[in-house]
């Protein structure tokens, strides 16, 4: 998902509605914006009747509901219920004001030194990269700069249109900000007692890196062995040179390791080739692929071409609600050839590509271009993808120094090689 | 019947008897084209070309550079670098072709993907194009922006045909189609080639327009030369493809 997408979820979802009477010209841009949306769905969709819709009765009845809309805010909402029709992710409609609220505050890609999740309603740490922190993994946020986040969370939850993928993004917006700027948050410690602290905004962990149109988006690669045991894991499947390189290195330098864990949680997508690429490090048998990508006028194969140095142990791959896109490609497919067994949560069944563009009234328009069915035969859409092995990360167990994800993950490769 | 009728039936009559009209045949179009761009002579002249360009994809926001050489009979080697994706290569040597990317690491080419570039490769493809295309037939005409098309239909022994158009004032080419072949599937090609320049005496088209499904390529052709060495080496094949041709060698 890409900055723009993300910061558009916060204001749609917290933004007071700005009514003011519709100028001649705001009509014609949220009438020529309709067009635009419509047409575009009309000539990009994968099917040729998007959504099994008669998409040309769609026009006929909504571009006259936009034509009387009073305001921006309505004909942004007719827009949004007529791309709701489809009932198929990866179409929105941000509001101008997203772009607005961005470049007025700048929004900054500050962070606060630690990863924090949603887990069961509250907000959790994870993970701390600051070791002089006080901070510790397993602790609550209880608020951010005066804002009550279990409140926030329990208010996101019970829209049943948010995802976890968009309540983490909500979440993690309300910690980061400028790097530099400083967040008054208030903690819960292993104890169950209140820690405020002030956390100064450091910059994001990561390189920068874009993808044509994608804004630039901090990246990182971890490779570590936890026993004899490979461990890799990455935030984003972006910087494709980079991380297809690290990731090659990691699987060579494991090459007589017991297993392979993979960590996609929290790992939105990407660039959807690289599944194809990483899938060859991990797969020895020639004429596999993934899943099958229908787009209008070709149908592509996310083909798997074997490295001569694939890693031939047993493989785990770690998933949960945040885990979207590309990590659900790279998760399903492995999962329906065999090759891995899946670890954690649900993933977010939203795994079609997309493009963003800007609207002729300023707002932004993403819309998706093409179906992806896993090899199992199944869509990724809306299904997602179903670990082997349900098990969730839980604050008890953070607080205790575990990940029970990554120990059930480390406990399955133990019993494969005892039954080897 | 009446005279509205009357010319009805005429224009039908007119429309029959320029439909009826005969189509030249295709090798007449292909060699025409061959002559137009420079002669057989120019093109046996060389054995050796260099191509440079550039390409982008604009819906997507990414460009990067290609080059390209080839000598003759029959070798190419290609390296697109095309931004955050890294370079592409691709090349045909001793009846072997291949591809190593960023991606997808070094693979070789086989079957109908492997007859596709053994038939880009071939240096004199425009002189010699019935080494490649043992059947070519003129199948219609057609209108290419707004240009009128002899529509060629040519067949290789293997693989997937290429509908070639040719303008019928100038005999350049304007248009082709064709299925690319890959192990990500099929996927119809058309391109639109034009801004024909004049290098060393042959005519190139510098510019060219490409849809692959929704995707949409520019490519633009900044420099051709001919006879000077290629880089030593150029068309080695890499190591890690010489692995793969013997490791497919030990099968």
């Amino acid at each position: 998902m890409s900055n723009p997408v993300r910061v558009a979820l916060a204001v749609i979802l917290f933004a007071s509605p700005i009514l003011a009477q519709l100028t001649t010209e705001q009509k014609q841009a949220n009438l020529a914006s309709f067009e635009t949306v419509w047409t575009t769905i009309r000539d990009k969709h994968w099917e040729t009747n998007p959504g099994g819709l008669d998409w040309q009765a769609i026009h006929a009845e909504y571009r006259p509901r936009v034509e009387a809309a009073a305001s921006t805010e309505a004909a942004r909402g007719i827009m949004r219920e007529m791309i709701g029709r489809l009932k198929q992710t990866h179409f929105a409609i941000c509001p101008a004001a997203v772009y607005q609220v961005l470049d007025a505050d700048g929004s900054g890609d500050g962070w606060p030194g630690f990863d924090a999740r949603v887990l069961d309603g509250r907000v959790i740490v994870t993970e701390v990269h600051q070791p002089q922190s006080n901070i510790k993994t397993g602790w609550e946020i209880l608020q951010s700069n005066g804002a009550d986040l279990a409140a926030l969370v329990a208010k996101l939850q019970t829209d049943p249109a948010i995802h976890e993928l968009q309540l983490e993004r909500a979440v993690a917006a309300r910690l980061s900000g400028q790097v530099g700027a400083v967040r008054s948050m208030v903690f819960e410690d292993q104890n169950n007692a209140r820690v405020p602290l002030d956390v100064k905004l450091i910059p994001p962990r990561g390189e920068f890196s874009g993808f044509g149109n994608l804004p630039p988006q901090p990246v990182w690669f971890e490779s570590k062995r936890l026993g004899n045991t490979g461990y890799i894991r990455f935030n984003i499947f972006l910087d494709l040179v980079h991380v297809m390189q690290q990731f090659g290195d990691a699987v060579q330098q494991c090459a007589h390791c017991d297993g392979m864990v993979i960590d996609l949680r929290g790992n939105p997508g990407g660039i959807g080739a690289m599944a194809m690429g990483m899938a060859g490090w991990l797969v020895k048998q020639t004429g596999e692929r993934l899943g099958v990508m229908y787009m209008r006028g070709a149908t592509l194969n996310f083909f798997i071409n074997p490295r001569a140095e694939a890693f031939e142990g047993p493989v785990a791959v770690l998933v949960d609600g945040s885990s979207a896109s590309t990590s659900e490609i790279f998760a399903g497919g492995l999962k329906d050839l065999g090759r891995a067994r899946i670890f954690g949560t649900r993933t977010a069944a939203a795994a079609l590509p997309s493009v963003i563009t800007r609207l002729p009234n300023s707002d932004g328009f993403q819309y998706a271009v093409a179906n992806y069915i896993s090899q199992g035969g199944k869509a990724l859409e809306g299904n997602g993808v179903v670990p082997d092995v349900e098990v969730k990360l839980t604050r008890e167990a953070l607080l205790a120094g575990h990940d029970p994800v990554v120990d059930a993950a480390l406990d399955w490769i133990r019993k494969q090689k005892v039954s080897q | 019947m009446t005279i509205l009728t009357r010319l009805t039936v005429l224009g039908a009559l007119a429309g029959t008897f320029a439909a009826a009209q005969p189509l030249p045949k295709a090798e007449t179009i292909l060699d025409r084209y061959s002559e137009v761009t420079g002669g057989k002579a120019a093109y046996q002249k060389h054995t050796q070309q260099t191509m440079t360009g550039t390409i982008s994809f604009p819906a997507q926001g990414l460009g990067g550079k290609l080059t390209r050489y080839a000598t003759a009979p029959d070798q190419e080697y290609s390296a697109l670098e095309l931004g955050p994706i890294g370079k592409i290569e691709s090349g045909f040597t001793n009846g072997v072709a291949w591809e190593k990317s960023s991606i997808l690491g070094p693979r070789l080419k086989t079957g109908d993907e492997r007859d596709q570039a053994a038939r880009e490769a071939l240096f004199d493809s425009q002189v010699g194009w019935r080494k490649i295309f043992p059947k070519a037939e003129t199948i219609g005409s057609e209108s290419v922006n707004g240009e009128d098309c002899y529509k060629v239909l040519l067949t290789p022994p293997s693989g997937k045909p290429e509908t070639r158009f040719y303008s019928k004032k100038s005999g350049l080419l304007l248009k082709s189609t064709t299925t690319a072949v890959s192990p990500m599937g099929e996927v119809a090609v058309e391109v639109e080639v034009s801004d024909y320049k004049n290098f060393d005496g042959i005519l190139f088209p510098t510019h060219s327009k490409s849809k692959m499904g929704a995707q949409q390529m520019d490519m633009l052709i900044t420099g051709v030369s001919f006879d000077q060495p290629a880089p030593a080496g150029t068309f080695d094949l890499p190591p890690e493809i010489k692995t793969l041709v013997d490791k497919a060698a030990a099968k």
